[in-house]
């Protein structure tokens, strides 16, 4: 996906490619047309005209209307991936509760982790001046609908992969709660992260910018999308 | 908040106000391209992010630029996961950041607060 005179990590190379493949690949509560169209609406909300009015008002739902989309999939699901892609920051339990009034938390979570793995990856691109990388074409199949029976509540709006607290010496978790978030779904775990661990690491990363750097970089591109995790 | 950690780790103290005032400085090397870049990539100015890529390939050297735009990319998505799953903090980082989270303006985006604001 990127030119070798890139300075990127084989390891980055090759999971990037291997997660557009599992996108356009049949899911456990998605097709693989799905998933592609999923990325199609991320990136399309970039550019809706209804989006930029929900970002500047007070609060998201004082803006009513349609999206610019026109998409095969459910409009729940469409509003979800605008929300996702350009307001992160203001989603809310109440919103979620509604959303998944809809849809399952098990499809919810999948396109989670569907759309957010496109983010980082359309965000490399862009940010390398490559531009975003052709949608995959489609592999045959039909959605698995395997989930995770043993997960636990935790206080996050879905249930999360059960794990021992043992602590490690970054000062968290050796599994930290935002690495059990989809473990709802154990197939979108495993997209978002393997598209994720690449990038990043609690300790001696792997990168030639210091932990400090990389923190510094971490926090505010939190503040800037408004997380609190 | 591993910004603080890393500072421990290094026996540095940063400053985590910076964070969310920008006006300030965290005390990082090549802050200022640091932040120009990852400002650039999160807002998706792409045309300001390669002017910001040149002048950091200058004073920081290219890897450095690219990686700083490898973990930008990142949390770019994995905020997203957090903010979408409303996942709580880890119990030690809960426990032990309670005075930062106040300090630096991090607690207004806890989760029930949000709801309060936006419904």
């Amino acid at each position: 996906m990127y030119p070798d005179h890139l300075p990127l990590s084989q390891e980055l190379r090759d999971s990037h490619a291997q997660s557009w493949e599992q996108i356009a690949s049949p899911g456990d509560f998605f097709s693989a047309r799905d998933r592609i169209e999923m990325v199609r609406i991320a990136r399309e909300a970039l550019t809706c005209p209804l989006c930029e009015a929900r970002k500047a008002a007070l609060s998201p739902r004082a803006v009513d209307g349609m999206h610019a989309s026109r998409s095969s999939l459910a409009t729940v699901i469409v509003d979800m991936i605008h929300r996702l892609r350009t307001d992160p920051g203001r989603l809310t339990r109440s919103w979620f509760d509604q959303v998944t009034l809809e849809i399952s938390k098990q499809e919810y979570v999948e396109i989670v982790s569907v759309v957010n793995s496109s983010v980082i990856i359309d965000t490399l691109h862009n940010a390398l001046g490559l531009g975003v990388p052709a949608l995959p074409l489609a592999k045959s199949g039909r959605a698995r609908k395997n989930y995770n029976t043993e997960t636990v509540e935790a206080g996050a709006w879905v249930p999360i992969l059960a794990a021992e607290e043992v602590m490690a010496d970054t000062g968290l978790p050796q599994v930290p709660n935002i690495a059990r978030s989809l473990g709802l779904v154990p197939s979108a775990l495993d997209l978002f992260f393997s598209t994720f661990r690449p990038h990043y690491a609690l300790k001696d990363i792997p990168l030639s910018i210091s932990q400090a750097q990389a923190e510094f970089v971490a926090s505010r591109v939190s503040s800037m999308n408004e997380c609190f995790y | 908040m591993l910004l603080r950690a890393s500072g421990q780790r290094e026996d540095k103290t940063y400053n985590l106000n910076s964070i969310t005032d920008t006006q300030l400085t965290a005390g990082v090397d090549n802050e200022q391209h640091l932040r120009q870049l990852t400002e650039a990539a999160i807002s998706g100015d792409w045309l300001t992010l390669q002017e910001h890529l040149r002048a950091a390939r200058k004073a920081m050297g290219y890897q450095q630029a690219i990686d700083t735009l490898v973990v930008a990319a990142a949390f770019n998505g994995i905020t997203r996961v957090a903010d979408a799953t409303g996942i709580p903090l880890d119990r030690n980082t809960a426990e032990t950041t309670i005075e930062m989270r106040a300090a630096t303006g991090i607690q207004q985006f806890e989760y029930v607060r949000k709801s309060e604001r936006y419904g």
